[in-house]
């Protein structure tokens, strides 16, 4: 089990997350939703450190870090266990897909070459990215790139992955294949962490859901019960707002 | 007026100055290498704002591009003995200062030249890698040195190769003035033949077309460089073969990945079967 204690963080006098309590079992795939600018990403990169917030407190595998003090040594140990999906994939441009899911596995787990690249290769094949292995960045189109960096993230065998918009940098039609691979990675029991605009896919991916409003959870339960049966007002205005933008133009 | 130029001595004593051709090779590679490493530094002290060091290398830095090369080398041939006069006097110690062979100065002030511009050089080329690629790092675990040379240092060095090309080229130049540290080296040597022969003009020719020959090699050699470092246009899928046949079969196509034209039909076969 992953816990989440007390975590907050504010950009000034912007409070973007606050006393954010989160109990994360084994197993669970967790959609975070909310409007924009309510702390999604940040209490994603929160957990990772990318971001250091003003308190919190996170335990994993009996490990417990303090996470608004840079500890180095701990972070790290966190992070070695966590793994990050970007919105904008963020893969090393001068370095081949292949080598990219490798470069995680040599320096950090230091592993040996033929054992990361046998590894490597592997992952990229769940992903349907085998035959691009050679390719670099700037070869793949935006969804192959996000693939390679899921590849990239699960070769680490991470216990939690945190997904941060992982769709929201491509375009209509790449989307579909970016999903496909998560819905598989989900069913095959990773703990998840999902920020996503997709109502529908976090709807049929996910196990457990969130609603984040300015820092605060104010929904969370099944995907049935968050969007068939919201309890706070703020999140019936939400889904009645998505639900206008869904109504076609004209009604003859 | 009939020999006023000689024309002819312009090539003819060209060996007698390549003669010294190695000692400015030397010189200039010895400093680059002080200069980069040492550039290193400072751009990686000034971008992790380390208290104090900050400071100290701003000041270095300012100091260094705000004072002509000539006098750097006056300062090293006349401060650095009297540096160790000073120490073996208040320290008892017993350097030898006279042993010290003028070389040493010269690529000690040479280097520290350098180190000053590449140091800005480098710090924009590592501030030009994005935020992203560092952060995919940090998350998978990575601490900051390995980010730097795995990550980081190979995609700046595309950014910091022609700027860096341009410092080597210039250290190249700046050797000309080693002989303020009585280090003989090419130009040092047209001056002796020039106060032999009075054909100071021609002396000066010859040491011009040296000179502007090893930067055209370097200018040649960067580019070359530039094109290996750069990512290739296009590459060949990943083909999975049959273990074992691996190695050899590997061998042979790699030859052809950059989109080369296949050349022979043994090639063309093999990689008519793995596809």
């Amino acid at each position: 089990m992953i816990e989440i204690e007390g975590l907050s963080k504010r950009y000034h006098d912007n409070i973007v997350l606050e006393d954010i309590e989160l109990k994360i079992q084994e197993g669970e795939v967790i959609g975070i939703i909310g409007p924009s600018g309510t702390g999604k990403s940040t209490l994603l990169r929160c957990i990772d450190q990318l971001e250091i917030p003003d308190k919190g407190i996170i335990s994993l595998d009996g490990i417990r870090v303090d996470l608004s003090k840079k500890n180095k040594k701990e972070i790290i140990k966190i992070r070695q266990n966590t793994g990050m999906v970007f919105q904008k994939f963020n893969l090393f441009e001068k370095k081949t897909a292949l080598e990219n899911v490798m470069e995680g596995l040599i320096v950090v787990k230091k592993m040996k070459k033929e054992e990361a690249r046998k590894l490597a290769l592997e992952e990229l094949e769940k992903v349907g990215m085998l035959s691009f292995a050679n390719h670099y960045p700037k070869h793949m189109s935006g969804g192959q790139q996000q693939r390679v960096a899921i590849a990239r993230a699960l070769a680490m065998k991470p216990r939690l992955l945190l997904l941060d918009e992982p769709t929201s940098a491509l375009d209509p039609e790449l989307v579909g294949e970016v999903l496909e691979v998560i819905k598989e990675i989900a069913a095959k029991g990773f703990t998840m962490l999902l920020v996503s605009h997709e109502m529908n896919f976090v709807k049929s991916v996910s196990n457990r859901v969130i609603f984040l409003d300015k820092g605060h959870i104010v929904e969370d339960g099944t995907p049935k019960e968050v969007f068939e049966h919201p309890k706070n007002q703020r999140t019936k205005d939400f889904f009645s707002k998505m639900s206008i933008l869904n109504q076609p133009e004209y009604v003859i | 007026m009939s020999n006023l130029f000689d024309f002819k001595l312009v090539f003819t004593q060209l060996p007698d100055l390549i003669r010294f051709l190695p000692i400015t090779l030397e010189l200039a590679l010895l400093s680059m290498l002080l200069g980069l490493a040492l550039g290193l530094v400072l751009a990686i002290v000034k971008i992790r704002q380390v208290k104090i060091l900050k400071s100290v290398a701003t000041f270095f830095i300012s100091a260094i591009r705000g004072t002509p090369i000539l006098v750097q080398l006056y300062i090293a041939y006349f401060g650095i003995p009297m540096f160790f006069k000073w120490l073996n006097q208040s320290y008892g110690t017993d350097f030898h200062v006279a042993k010290i062979d003028g070389f040493i100065y010269a690529v000690v002030a040479l280097g520290i030249n350098q180190s000053a511009y590449n140091a800005e050089f480098i710090r924009a080329a590592i501030l030009s890698v994005g935020e992203g690629q560092i952060e995919a790092a940090s998350a998978l675990g990575m601490n900051y040195f390995q980010t730097l040379f795995r990550i980081i240092v190979p995609e700046a060095i595309t950014v910091a190769l022609p700027s860096l090309g341009n410092s080597l080229i210039s250290v190249i130049k700046g050797t000309s003035l080693a002989f303020t540290c009585a280090v003989v080296e090419m130009t040092a040597q047209g001056k002796i033949i020039g106060g032999r022969t009075y054909r100071y003009f021609e002396v000066y020719v010859s040491l011009a077309i040296i000179y502007w020959v090893i930067t055209v090699v370097i200018e040649k050699g960067l580019s070359f460089v530039e094109k290996k470092l750069a990512i290739p246009e296009q590459v060949a899928n990943y083909i999975p073969l049959e273990p074992g046949t691996e190695k050899v079969k590997a061998k042979q196509i790699s030859k052809y990945k950059v989109g080369k034209e296949v050349e022979n039909d043994r090639d063309r076969r093999i990689i008519q079967e793995v596809s």
